[in-house]
């Protein structure tokens, strides 16, 4: 009796596991389809807005936001695996500027209606804006601008700033005869991103030109790039630390005063004044980047935006949340909150002129030289073009390859790929 | 009813098996049969074994497996040789034990990216621990950059690998050398023979197959490390493996078809190690 009674208990418990789960799967259906106001927001932990603000759109909009923090190499894993099964993440997703390409080809966003006058206050924002679709706004901006220790070239002798590349690698020369700096230039030469972003804004810089129309690397203007970093590390100018450490640590560097130079992110105009990151505080000042003849005329700009996943089934809240989280007031708060750089150019202005953002050096300046080195926008393929130029660059840095033979095999790859778009 | 019963209570872990392993399996393979990039959403068709062509022409294919096979060999005879040495320690009966098990057994409880990123502090260039050490023993005398030549970071990988392994082939071997009675030990003692002949002819042989057990274990984990990889050099070429290319392929490239079919080759070579492994639980031990 006892044994039959334990079957028809074990037979039961089976059946009650079985249709909890079909039970469960067929309510999470039943919920993601219905209408609401609510939305969610997967964006890395530096970006994401506190529960204040939240409440503030809330209050406006009646539009509840969940956000889900996750970190930046995540987020694109989880957008494809989630699109590819037709789903979507999140609502808004953090949006890369080397990932909008191949969203776009993916047709993983949506494209989103900004008014003439936002845009022409946000350079950046051409970097999200394909075919004239914006798909996706920059919420913290980000460009390359130099960096240099005026203490330490005042040591070394030096009395001006570098305006070209060739002054920079002659100053840095003397910066490391003079025992001043060991390892001047700090520069992201590791396998990874910011080699790649390096080689670009390098070569941008230098010649004014990376890719040729067809998307192929200008040979000229790379190779001479590639020949400049060679020239710095034979002659000892950068720490080999930095072939094998994160771009950020190299570009830290210059936080500690081992390095004197530094071309790297917006964020060390901040963190050059932070106690808690530099321990050279008020010596470090943001100058325009250098170039061929004189001052660049055009950087770079590696700026983050947020966009609307097609997939979404809160459009109308979701681009509401965008619009809202990229508007002037907010960037203000976003520059308070979290150190994040404003996109709109009139408010970093504001910030400036009103002496809330300091020893910011050339930074207006350079934020109004941004364009973008892609003539037809970030290509869809740059997660398999930038995978070859760091790999290249890193095999330089470490001997493996001569300069020429280090642009033949990214520029074998990158031909390739941009035959095949 | 009698007769159905079996069936209800299997099928949750029929159900559990085919969503969670048949399923995955199947569908990777029908995946690797076609041309699926997920930023060529318009372009998705049958093109049977396209990809596995396109991977066996790759020099990149090639490179990595080169790598794994280096990762392979060393960290399975440096487990094999390291866990078995262990087990004999941890098999000496002290006061300290129990202690010693726990410590030993530590680094096969760490997550493997914490591992890696734990020795990435170790051999970093500039402020690491090795470098340090053997510049302050006057052994080099500028530091060495252990993470950017490819022998070097191969050679780094498989001790992180090894360090990990070495706790599970140490268990083994010692769960084995605790089965074996004491009685055998005592008739050889008997018999004259020397600590070396006993260990030679009565301990290696019995617990080779528990070794082996380990040994599939140790291959099979060695073939797929992602972790300790990324964690000491990224998504770098210089050290990738047939798992950190399947990685590339399908997730930062996006070619969800090619990924699918290196992930197929990655499991194949895998299995060849689960046969042996099954075959080495079978095996009768002659001694």
């Amino acid at each position: 009796m006892r044994k039959k009674w334990y079957k028809i208990m074990a037979a039961s418990l089976s059946v009650v596991l079985l249709s909890s789960l079909v039970v469960g799967c067929g309510n999470k259906q039943k919920k993601a389809e219905s209408e609401s106001k609510e939305i969610t927001v997967m964006i890395p932990e530096w970006g994401a807005p506190d529960d204040e603000l939240l409440d503030q759109f809330k209050e406006e909009t009646g539009i509840d936001v969940t956000v889900n923090e996750v970190s930046w190499d995540d987020i694109r894993d989880k957008i494809a695996i989630a699109a590819s099964g037709g789903s979507a993440v999140a609502d808004v997703v953090e949006v890369d500027w080397s990932w909008v390409g191949e969203f776009h080809a993916a047709d993983w966003l949506e494209p989103l209606q900004f008014e003439k006058e936002e845009i022409e206050d946000m350079p950046t924002i051409e970097t999200f804006t394909i075919d004239g679709d914006i798909l996706a706004v920059p919420y913290a901006n980000d460009f390359r601008l130099s960096y240099y220790n005026k203490e330490q070239y005042k040591k070394a002798g030096i009395e001006t700033e570098p305006q070209t590349w060739d002054e920079v690698f002659e100053q840095a020369k003397l910066l490391k005869e003079k025992g001043v700096s060991e390892y001047p230039f700090a520069m992201a030469l590791n396998a990874e991103e910011s080699a790649a972003t390096t080689l670009m804004w390098l070569a941008y810089t230098m010649n004014g030109v990376v890719f040729n129309e067809d998307g192929t690397l200008n040979e000229a203007s790379v190779l001479s790039a590639l020949e400049y970093q060679d020239k710095l590390i034979k002659e000892g100018l950068i720490d080999p630390a930095d072939k094998s450490s994160s771009g950020m640590d190299a570009y830290r560097r210059i936080l500690s005063g081992n390095a004197a130079f530094l071309t790297g992110p917006t964020s060390f105009v901040a963190r050059s004044n932070d106690k808690e990151q530099c321990s050279v505080v008020g010596q470090i000042q943001p100058i325009l980047v250098p170039g061929k003849d004189g001052k660049a005329q055009h950087t770079m700009p590696l700026p983050e935006a947020i966009g609307v996943t097609k997939f979404s089934k809160n459009k109308e809240a979701a681009e509401t949340f965008v619009k809202w989280y990229t508007s002037k007031e907010i960037q203000k708060e976003l520059f308070k909150r979290n150190s994040t750089i404003p996109t709109h150019n009139t408010v970093l202005k504001e910030l400036i002129d009103s002496q809330e953002m300091v020893q910011t050096g050339d930074m207006l300046e350079e934020a109004k030289r941004i364009a973008s080195p892609f003539p037809n926008g970030v290509p869809s393929y740059y997660a398999e073009m930038s995978h070859a130029i760091y790999n290249a660059v890193n095999k330089m840095a470490t001997g493996a390859l001569s300069p020429k033979e280090a642009f033949d095999e990214m520029n074998k790859v990158v031909t390739e790929l941009a035959g095949n778009k | 009813m009698k007769k159905a019963l079996p069936y209800i209570l299997l099928a949750p872990m029929m159900v559990i098996m085919g969503v969670l392993v048949f399923y995955p399996v199947i569908a990777t393979f029908s995946y690797s049969l076609k041309k699926w990039k997920l930023t060529m959403p318009g372009d998705i068709r049958f093109i049977w074994f396209d990809n596995y062509r396109s991977v066996f022409k790759s020099s990149s294919f090639w490179y990595s497996l080169q790598n794994t096979i280096v990762i392979l060999l060393v960290v399975v005879v440096l487990t094999t040789i390291m866990g078995m040495l262990l087990s004999m320690f941890l098999n000496v009966e002290t006061k300290v034990s129990g202690v010693m098990l726990a410590i030993a057994v530590l680094p096969w409880a760490l997550p493997p990216y914490v591992n890696g990123v734990l020795w990435k502090f170790i051999f970093h260039p500039g402020y690491g621990f090795l470098n340090k050490l053997f510049i302050s023993l006057h052994l080099i005398t500028q530091p060495v950059e252990w993470l950017s030549s490819r022998w070097l970071l191969l050679l780094a990988v498989s001790l992180v690998v090894t360090w990990r392994s070495i706790p599970f082939m140490a268990l083994v071997c010692l769960a084995g050398r605790k089965a074996l009675p004491e009685s055998l030990y005592e008739a050889a003692r008997i018999d004259g023979a020397s600590k070396a002949q006993i260990f030679r002819r009565i301990t290696l042989p019995l617990i080779l197959p528990f070794a082996g057990i380990g040994i599939m274990s140790t291959s099979i984990t060695a073939i797929n490390v992602f972790d300790e990889i990324v964690a000491l050099s990224g998504m770098s070429d210089l050290g990738k493996n047939i798992v950190l290319e399947s990685y590339l392929t399908t997730f930062s490239f996006l070619d969800f078809g090619k990924g699918s079919a290196i992930t197929y080759l990655v499991l194949l070579l895998a299995a060849i190690f689960g046969v042996f492994y099954l075959k080495t639980l079978n095996k009768e031990v002659q001694y």
